[in-house]
């Protein structure tokens, strides 16, 4: 069942613990040891908890939820960076994430010299990113600046940049995480049109963030998760709606 | 073998080539003098304490000049103590890397070894030119230097791989290291030969690793005979041993790092 060619990502019954180990340090480790405590306190809680998606393949899929709902570890554990505590993550191509958007560049190094870094980190060979490298730099509209340090760069070429890179290399599915709020209005608007080509291209998409709007516009299905659980899936409008109703919930109960 | 995986990709092969010419960039970036700093500093290194040394102890009858002599195994330890201190905060270092994109960790580790092993090429130069100076001739076995620099390298890799990770989760650990590797100096006769210590302290010098490897390059490179092969024998057994226990600790670990950064 998880082999069904169909599917892009398979989330299979998948949980997530973290611990919060408390003591730390020797300060706070002695006394623990010497009041006869076993090896520290740790508490721990579920992240996520027996989560179970199918993501088809072409599919433009959004993840919504409030803050530390577990959105973010559900694209960590997508992305391989992070392994389930219980259950199987199963990704049939080739992964690439646009969070936290240029995490592999070098400050010492130029534009382009970072293109190929950062090319590298996503899976491209320096023969396969020769070709690239104009349509990389031409569409962060970066210019002549492409041969300076990016410690030089303002934030918003340097997450024009990262985006440019990530979105030149190919990939079967692509992780978005708010990315859509990067740089200015025009901008803007040119990476949301470049993700609609995607979709209309056929690649499978799965988006996490707060932007109602375009998970509504965007997506073909979504998912709610609350503290963990999955609480909805299908059609983004009944999701988002499902989401409204919640925080509607939560805010009347304090 | 998945320990081979690096090497055997073209992607993470083509991966490690950058992030190691990254590392080697950082030398060059902004300084005037660049990547020569690489040959300045263990020269420097070298005759400051030849000075000190030689005026303290006086020339003892080593057979080669002290310089020849401390440089000699001043190179492979320079080499090991400037890995184990670099691949310490490989991941550390590298933090959003690690929470944003899966590849396998242990390129982050052997980067940043490359990178100090190319350092150790080029310091080798300075070596190259003493040997001249002093007018040393070298015989065949010379050539040793090569399986004996493979079993320090694998050595050195298998430690790297556990401070790395060891690291990630207490930073006690580069406070240690820094003790640990200056203590290590001392009891690895670089700055002295093995002879001068008193016999009842010899064996630490038969259980430290490092003495018999910078012993193994001093007897091919300054000496006219093959090296001690019982020693290197047991060297090799316990770097692979080292190697493989850093490398399943390394592993074993990996499925965290991304949550504990």
């Amino acid at each position: 069942m998880s082999e069904t060619p169909e599917f892009a990502v398979d989330i299979n019954h998948v949980s997530k613990m973290f611990h919060r180990q408390r003591q730390r340090t020797m300060k706070e480790m002695l006394p623990a040891f010497f009041r006869g405590g076993k090896k520290g306190v740790v508490d721990s809680f579920w992240a996520l908890q027996d989560i179970d998606l199918h993501i088809k393949k072409g599919e433009t899929f959004g993840v919504v939820g409030p803050n530390g709902s577990g959105k973010s570890t559900l694209l960590k554990l997508i992305a391989r960076v992070s392994l389930p505590t219980s259950g199987d993550v199963q990704v049939h191509g080739r992964i690439t994430p646009l969070i936290e958007l240029g995490a592999g560049f070098h400050p010492d190094m130029t534009g382009r010299e970072n293109i190929f870094l950062n090319a590298s980190i996503l899976g491209l060979t320096k023969k396969q990113t020769l070709p690239l490298v104009e349509s990389i730099i031409d569409f962060s509209e970066i210019g002549d600046f492409i041969d300076d340090p990016v410690k030089h760069y303002s934030s918003g070429m340097y997450t024009r940049l990262a985006f440019s890179v990530a979105i030149h290399v190919p990939f079967d599915i692509l992780l978005v995480d708010e990315i859509l709020s990067v740089g200015d209005a025009r901008f803007r608007k040119k990476c949301n049109q470049q993700i609609t080509d995607f979709k209309n291209q056929g690649k499978t998409i799965i988006y996490v963030g707060h932007g109602l709007e375009h998970v509504s516009s965007l997506c073909d299905r979504a998912a709610f998760i609350n503290y963990g659980h999955l609480e909805k899936v299908g059609d983004p409008d009944e999701v988002i709606q499902c989401y409204m109703d919640k925080q509607e919930q939560e805010s009347a109960r304090t | 073998m998945r320990f081979f995986e690096v090497f055997a990709n073209e992607q993470y092969r083509e991966l490690l080539g950058q992030l190691t010419a990254r590392e080697l960039a950082q030398r060059y970036k902004q300084s005037v003098i660049g990547y020569f700093w690489v040959i300045l500093n263990p020269f420097i290194q070298m005759l400051v304490m030849s000075f000190v040394f030689v005026n303290i102890f006086g020339n003892k009858n080593l057979g080669v000049a002290y310089p020849l002599f401390l440089f000699t195994g001043l190179l492979p330890w320079n080499l090991f103590s400037q890995s184990l201190t670099s691949c310490a905060e490989a991941l550390v270092g590298s933090a959003s890397l690690l929470s944003k994109i899966y590849f396998p960790r242990e390129i982050l580790v052997l980067s940043r070894m490359l990178a100090r092993v190319v350092d150790f090429l080029f310091a080798s130069i300075i070596l190259i030119g003493m040997m001249i100076f002093y007018r040393h001739g070298v015989t065949v076995h010379v050539l040793w230097v090569v399986p004996i620099f493979v079993i320090q390298f694998l050595f050195t890799y298998g430690l790297s791989l556990f401070l790395a990770a060891a690291n990630l989760f207490y930073r006690d650990v580069r406070h240690l290291l820094n003790l640990v590797v200056m203590t290590w100096m001392y009891l690895t006769p670089v700055m002295y030969d093995a002879d001068i210590f008193p016999s009842k302290y010899r064996w630490i010098f038969q259980i430290n690793p490092m003495a018999v490897f910078v012993n193994a390059y001093r007897q091919v490179i300054l000496g006219v005979d093959p090296p001690n092969f019982r020693s290197l024998a047991i060297g090799l057994v316990l770097s692979l041993v080292v190697c493989a226990w850093g490398y399943r600790f390394f592993k074993k670990l990996e499925g965290q790092f991304a949550d504990s950064v």
